[in-house]
């Protein structure tokens, strides 16, 4: 790259209010509700019968369909019913609830995974349950596997610390809390992968907004020439994975190609932790730090809770007064998903609760574009987005996939800047993304004609 | 149990609404509005009311006609009515400013599909048929300040004459020696359309749009700096000379308030410099060789018309390219 610039770029107030909050690990929860689609692809498949007694960490689902992921117990009891949960899109998902005996009693069997070369590590690692824990949910053996593939040469393996999304700090303070954890992930891959990782730079990617933990992390690798802690200016979106490619090695994101075929892997902070700590212990994915803030929580703080703990439980600990939410939120401000109840539980990926009040569970009504060119302006790479309402109008599909392809809408990374900044209070990413949808769909629907 | 809101994500906005945006630009134009009053007499706040009230009452009439959401708190109106009469002159008869907002409102804006959908600027389109049709809007009003300006220099009696400032620069060297110092310039004591004679209040209002993030401080500056630095070349390097041309008639009040208008500009920053470049041009070759001594809102009225080009050469490259 001649010359380099930092695409991220828009300045949201940071509202990390909780960084200075160790994680707190809240009292063992009355019961769990674990839904079956906590990751990416199929949903599993429940493997226990209601009535059987569980322990912590005992596989309770197996993994059903491609990219699906195994789901394990978070509390000891027993398994009480498995129901059908609704979801916020308005489908449902299976899902197993646990009454717990309040014991946490892990499973007396469980040993760390013995395991060997590269297929030995990936099985292990399938095994964990551990999935993309920065909300994609993409299952991290799939992500690892990916590195493998003789067409890639993956030379820079990037470690998405940056937390770029307000409020959250869970990142930031399992970071101080277990970078030893960090450690043992990267050698983990270095060891079982050397053939393919081997050689690559692990670039720890993190926002300048956390000078502790880069000082933990810094002194942590100090003697480690192949861990690089890569410091980005504390803009949003830095954690996206495309724009994080960009400020962190100059290449570029081509949209519809996989992301190790540019020569580098992107891995969130905490899942390489809960990977590595499968793989010392033997205790899978069962708990994780939660952040629980927003305008309408009184006292915000970060927890650790069994996953499948619900919200409520987790806002009457900050003492949030849940007659005045009016939107609860799973994960950042900007890209989280808002859930259906406060009896919701939270799932792998929930690194962050937020709750609303009233007043700001809605945003404005939208009125008429007026050409400001402020979401243009905003996007970080760049996409015409004005032009993406206008081509989602056009009625003839050939001219719309024209249209839709020229304005560059397939490279949206879903920051939501472009949302961000309307001063009409458009939907823009919304329409992005049935944009991105649409052109899915036809494409596919074209080659199987 | 409680139904939560599931409105798509961003759930946090950046505070910046249209509203907020419009009201920037009504009150960027205060200090315009004021020195209008001062300079001009009582007459400038009349057709300044008759302006904005007629605007805002145009809007509210049609849309109740054509049934749309009313949309008069977005200020839009209200801007456009103030930018009209800042742009009329103390000749015009106040049915005439009236029918002028009436005409901005409903037919430049509001038949095209109302604020956002317009291709030209509604108070500059009203402006040029008040031009055509009532040749003494624009004309050079005589100044009746409210207090003496005497202390300004002698050359003010002068141009209360009438005409304005530039029809003395156009008449040649000798008849600019006549015209009115840059010191009259920038206070604006001298003949011309209400707001767009005194620099200072303009400057004051470019100033607090650039801090209020409304728009970018080099847009109306390359506006104006294309005419200075072409008046500059055609009149063999005299400072003083091109000082005077970019001070006179409407250049600021255009290149500040007028060719800064989202809706009727390109949609990148690139195109819009682009945009005030081409009008700076063409503000200098209508008033250099037409025969008519003011250009600038003809020029914007007819860089207003090239949007969609200069948006097609101007349009940013998705990262990772289309391929």
């Amino acid at each position: 790259m001649i010359f380099k610039k930092d695409i991220s770029s828009l300045h949201v107030p940071h509202n990390k209010n909780t960084a200075g909050c160790e994680p707190v690990k809240i009292q063992t929860p009355k019961e769990v509700i674990l839904p079956m689609n906590m990751h990416s692809g199929g949903e599993a498949e429940p493997i226990v019968t209601v009535g059987e007694h569980v322990y912590v960490g005992q596989l309770i689902a197996r993994e059903e369909g491609r990219f699906s992921s195994p789901v394990h117990a978070t509390v000891s009891g027993t398994v009480a019913e498995i129901l059908t949960l609704p979801t916020a899109r308005g489908k449902e998902v299976k899902a197993i609830r646990i009454d717990s005996d309040g014991k946490m009693e892990a499973d007396p069997n469980m040993k760390a995974p013995v395991f060997e070369g590269c297929d030995g590590f990936l099985q292990a690692v399938r095994e964990s349950g551990v999935v993309g824990l920065g909300g994609a949910a993409f299952p991290t053996w799939a992500k690892l596997n990916e590195a493998t593939n003789p067409d890639y040469k993956v030379d820079t393996v990037l470690i998405n610390a940056a937390e770029c999304e307000p409020y959250i700090t869970s990142d930031h303070r399992m970071m101080l809390a277990h970078a030893d954890l960090i450690d043992d992930g990267i050698e983990y891959m270095r060891k079982y992968m050397s053939e393919y990782l081997g050689d690559a730079t692990y670039k720890i990617c993190i926002e300048k907004n956390k000078p502790d933990a880069i000082k933990v992390l810094k002194e942590k690798f100090a003697d480690k020439p192949y861990v690089v802690i890569h410091e980005l200016n504390a803009i949003y979106p830095q954690g996206a994975k495309q724009v994080m490619l960009y400020n962190a090695t100059g290449r570029v994101a081509i949209a519809g190609k996989r992301f190790p075929s540019f020569g580098a892997l992107i891995i969130n902070v905490s899942t390489l932790a809960k990977t590595a700590e499968y793989l010392n212990t033997g205790m899978p994915l069962v708990e994780r730090i939660v952040t629980v803030d927003g305008p309408a929580v009184k006292k915000p703080g970060n927890f650790i809770a069994p996953i499948g703990t619900s919200i409520r439980t987790l806002l009457e600990l900050t003492e949030t007064d849940l007659e005045k939410v009016g939107k609860v939120v799973i994960g950042g401000p900007m890209n989280g998903n808002a859930t259906v109840s406060v009896d919701s539980p939270i799932v792998k990926v929930s690194n962050c609760i937020l709750a609303f009040d009233e007043k700001r569970a809605t945003l404005p009504e939208p009125s008429a574009c007026i050409r400001c060119g402020r979401c243009m302006e905003k996007c970080p790479v760049d996409i015409n987005i004005g032009a993406v309402e206008s081509a989602m109008k056009i009625k003839n599909d050939e001219k719309k996939e024209a249209a839709l392809i020229d304005t560059g809408v397939r490279q949206c990374v879903d920051c939501g800047c472009c949302s961000y900044v309307c001063p009409a209070h458009r939907p823009l990413l919304a329409t992005n993304q049935d944009a991105k949808w649409w052109l899915k769909q036809y494409e596919r629907s074209k080659q199987s004609r | 149990m409680k139904k939560l809101s599931l409105t798509a994500a961003p759930h946090i906005n950046s505070g910046v609404s249209t509203h907020n945006i419009m009201l920037d630009v009504v009150i960027a134009m205060i200090p315009a509005s004021i020195a209008a009053i001062v300079l001009f007499g009582l007459k400038a706040l009349w057709i300044i009311l008759t302006c904005v009230v007629s605007a805002v009452a145009a809007e509210f009439i049609f849309n109740l006609c054509v049934k749309k959401k009313q949309t008069v708190g977005d200020f839009s109106a209200t801007v456009t009515g103030l930018l009209l009469a800042l742009n009329l002159s103390t000749n015009v008869e106040l049915w005439q400013a009236a029918l002028g907002s009436v005409f901005a409102i409903v037919v430049v804006k509001g038949l095209f599909g109302g604020l956002g959908k317009n291709i030209v600027n509604p108070a500059i389109a009203a402006r040029v048929l008040m031009l055509l049709t009532f040749a003494s809007v624009a004309g050079g009003a005589a100044i009746a300040p409210l207090f003496d300006l005497s202390f300004l220099g002698n050359a003010v009696p002068e141009i209360a004459a009438g005409a304005t400032p530039l029809s003395f620069l156009n008449e040649g060297a000798e008849a600019a020696a006549s015209a009115p110092s840059v010191l009259q310039l920038l206070v604006g004591a001298h003949g011309g359309t209400i707001g767009e004679t005194c620099a200072i209040a303009l400057v004051l209002g470019f100033v607090y749009l650039v801090c209020r993030k409304v728009i970018k401080w080099y847009i109306p500056v390359s506006f104006i700096a294309t005419v200075f630095v072409c008046y500059l070349i055609a009149g063999g390097f005299d400072v003083t000379f091109a000082l005077q041309h970019v001070l006179a008639g409407g250049v600021f009040l255009g290149a500040i308030f007028m060719a800064t208008d989202y809706v009727t500009t390109p949609a990148t920053n690139k195109g819009r410099v682009v945009f005030c470049i081409g009008a700076g041009l063409l503000t200098f070759a209508i008033r250099f060789w037409g025969s008519y001594p003011e250009g600038v809102s003809i020029a914007i009225l007819t860089m207003n018309l090239l949007v969609p080009f200069i948006n097609d050469w101007t349009k940013k490259k998705p990262l990772g390219g289309i391929k």
